[in-house]
């Protein structure tokens, strides 16, 4: 064997009562599991810690990270041997060397992945699918499922005509063509989006589609038993339920699977979320196949004001010097009296957030005395309001003062906790890579088996393990992962079930171009194997090996 | 089986005037565009395609869901 891991509390990832017992592991593949009397070159005791399948994220935006980083930081860490980049109908393949730079800006503008990290950790050395699954894949510790947008491959066969209109009968039959090529390359699968805006603050191109050019890709999808991700109105629950029966109907018409994300739980309207899911068991019921992905931590934003934060997104005049300022307009805009007036006036109406926004982080020593407080406190004590305070600060520290809106709702323990164990939700929508500067994307995991498994007793280990792990496989069509058996691929998360968690949020540059990003540690999770080879362990940090695979691409 | 609010995909030359004329027939035109509108607010808020689009005037995407009945809770 080349590792035995010894009398762990084995939850297999079948949903199965745990059990002590023994894993060898040859090959890269499972050997053995239960009594393992063959020695292992490596062997790991794991006696009181707890054994599973590693965990799968079928939702995130690592596409760019995973050009300079394999591992996809700090992925692996908190447990996770599989990610599923791709999401929302933005690939980085396939992508003409002329529309790079619109795909930048998408990214930047939806995922908030900061311009001058593709700049400076981007080589552009690929154009197909194929290309770009040969070059992720020189230096992958990861295991990776990429979907394909749906945006991309309409810019490929439209160009500019893709934000502009529908697509003639012969360029729909090039993008099934594309989509064919791309599902021969590796692509676990196709995205799209109903709702997000471009660099532009258009919309993306996959919303100038129709119906009927959907359906023709589902149909390319059927072809190869591949799945359909979607980005939906998830602020609107009629507009949920509507998707909800669009994706039945795809779904009922092609034989395929298809996903839906995010379904936020939000108090106040419970009821709504309880309508989305009785739609969806009628639907399933029915023969379709449906999956709302709901995420497992709560929702909080953190932002300063030299980047475009999502929390300004509804309030145009802020958002639009914040999307296309530079640091140096932005604090013009704010000295400059009657533009400050005017994006006062324009905020004024949602004072109640304001006030109850935290000074997270500033750089000057005067202003230290304010971390930790609310906006509204600091007001007072500087004699003025939450917002003019906010504004205030950021001139003081340069744009570089920190808020966290830390309450903004999915924070309702008993009702996220039903949602997460209901047998038709997939527990996902990380965005994991996404939105590095406005809130950390790691960790989900551990806070699903620390907060609601441990401390809260929603779900039991068994129940979240398999939910984490078989089952995402499952729907997702992932071969040989997720279950802790003889013949399966060897990823394995080794954990302590008494300490699992995500450790505290923080703000750190290690982005290329001397970026930052908020991050959270992993708490509780001790080794992380990866194809058959240990990736990662607590003590040890990172190993050499890098098994990580492209699944479903073809063996270089 | 729960009560779904009833909507249409749009074709891809629709408009508020177009929908309206198909599928609130019996309604005077110009009360048909005004009920859809105000149905469909996620549509009706967009800023309409720029001058020079295929589209240009129209907020109405291909991709877009239009309800075709007010909100259940106003029903």
């Amino acid at each position: 064997m080349d590792i035995v891991i010894r009398n762990g509390s084995i939850v297999d990832g079948s949903g199965r009562p745990a059990y002590i017992g023994d894993i060898g592991i040859s090959a890269g593949r499972i050997n053995q599991v239960g009594q393992v009397r063959a020695q292992g070159a490596t062997e790991i005791d794991a006696t009181g810690k707890t054994v599973s399948p590693g965990f799968i994220d079928p939702h995130t935006h690592f596409d760019a990270q995973l050009l300079w980083d394999g591992a996809a930081k700090p992925a692996i860490e908190h447990g996770v041997t599989t990610i599923v980049p791709g999401n929302c109908s933005l690939s980085l393949a396939p992508l003409k060397a002329a529309d790079r730079m619109k795909l930048v800006g998408m990214f930047n503008q939806i995922e908030e992945m900061p311009l001058v990290a593709f700049e400076q950790g981007v080589t552009w050395n690929w154009e197909t699918f194929d290309e770009f699954v040969g070059r992720i894949q020189q230096d992958l510790t990861i295991n990776v499922a990429p979907l394909v947008g749906h945006s991309v491959l309409r810019l490929w066969v439209m160009g500019q005509a893709a934000t502009e209109r529908t697509a003639t009968a012969t360029e729909t039959a090039e993008m099934q063509s594309l989509l064919r090529q791309c599902l021969d390359a590796g692509a676990i699968g196709l995205s799209t989006s109903f709702v997000d805006m471009d660099e532009k603050l258009q919309p993306v191109p996959s919303r100038y589609a129709d119906h009927a050019e959907l359906d023709a890709l589902c149909a390319v999808l059927a072809e190869y038993n591949r799945i359909l991700q979607v980005v939906h109105e998830f602020y609107d629950i009629d507009l949920t339920i509507g998707r909800i029966d669009q994706l039945a109907e795809l779904s009922l018409t092609h034989k395929i699977t298809t996903t839906l994300s995010p379904l936020f739980i939000n108090r106040g309207d419970f009821e709504g979320v309880d309508r989305v899911i009785a739609r969806i068991v009628e639907q399933n019921a029915a023969g379709a196949r449906v999956w709302p992905q709901v995420q497992t931590r709560p929702i909080d934003i953190s932002f300063c004001f030299a980047v475009p934060s999502l929390l300004f997104i509804r309030l145009r005049g802020w958002y639009r010097v914040m999307r296309f300022g530079t640091p140096a307009t932005i604090m013009a805009a704010f000295q400059d009296e009657t533009q400050r007036q005017q994006l006062v006036q324009e905020a004024t109406s949602m004072m109640p957030l304001w006030s109850t926004l935290i000074l997270r982080q500033v750089q000057t020593e005067a202003n230290q005395q304010y971390v930790g407080k609310t906006l509204a406190e600091i007001a007072e004590l500087r004699g003025t309001d939450a917002l003019n305070a906010m504004i205030d600060l950021s001139l003081e520290e340069s744009l570089d003062a920190h808020f966290i809106s830390a309450d903004m709702g999915h924070n309702d323990d008993d009702k996220v906790g039903s949602m997460l164990r209901h047998p038709h939700v997939m527990i996902g929508a990380s965005d994991g890579g996404a939105h590095i500067l406005s809130f950390s994307t790691y960790g989900d995991t551990g806070y699903l088996l620390g907060h609601f498994v441990r401390d809260k007793q929603l779900l039991s280990m068994e129940e979240a393990i398999k939910k984490i792990t078989s089952d995402t496989a499952d729907i997702w069509a992932i071969p040989d992962r997720g279950l802790l058996k003889s013949g399966y691929i060897a990823d394995i998360t080794i954990f302590d079930a008494n300490t699992i968690d995500r450790g505290p949020e923080y703000y750190v540059q290690d982005v290329p171009g001397d970026g930052h990003r908020y991050v959270r540690d992993a708490i509780g999770v001790e080794t992380v194997i990866i194809g058959g080879a240990v990736a990662y362990d607590h003590l040890q940090g990172y190993s050499d090996e890098h098994r990580g695979q492209v699944i479903g691409a073809p063996q270089r | 089986m729960i009560k779904v609010r009833k909507s249409i995909h749009p074709s891809a030359a629709d408009t508020w005037e177009s929908i309206a004329a198909r599928e609130l027939a019996a309604t005077p035109l110009d009360e048909g565009v005004a009920s859809l509108q105000s149905w469909n607010l996620h549509v009706f808020s967009r800023a309409p395609a720029a001058a020079g689009s295929p589209r240009a005037g129209n907020p109405i995407l291909p991709s877009d869901l239009v309800f075709l009945e007010p909100p259940l809770s106003a029903q």
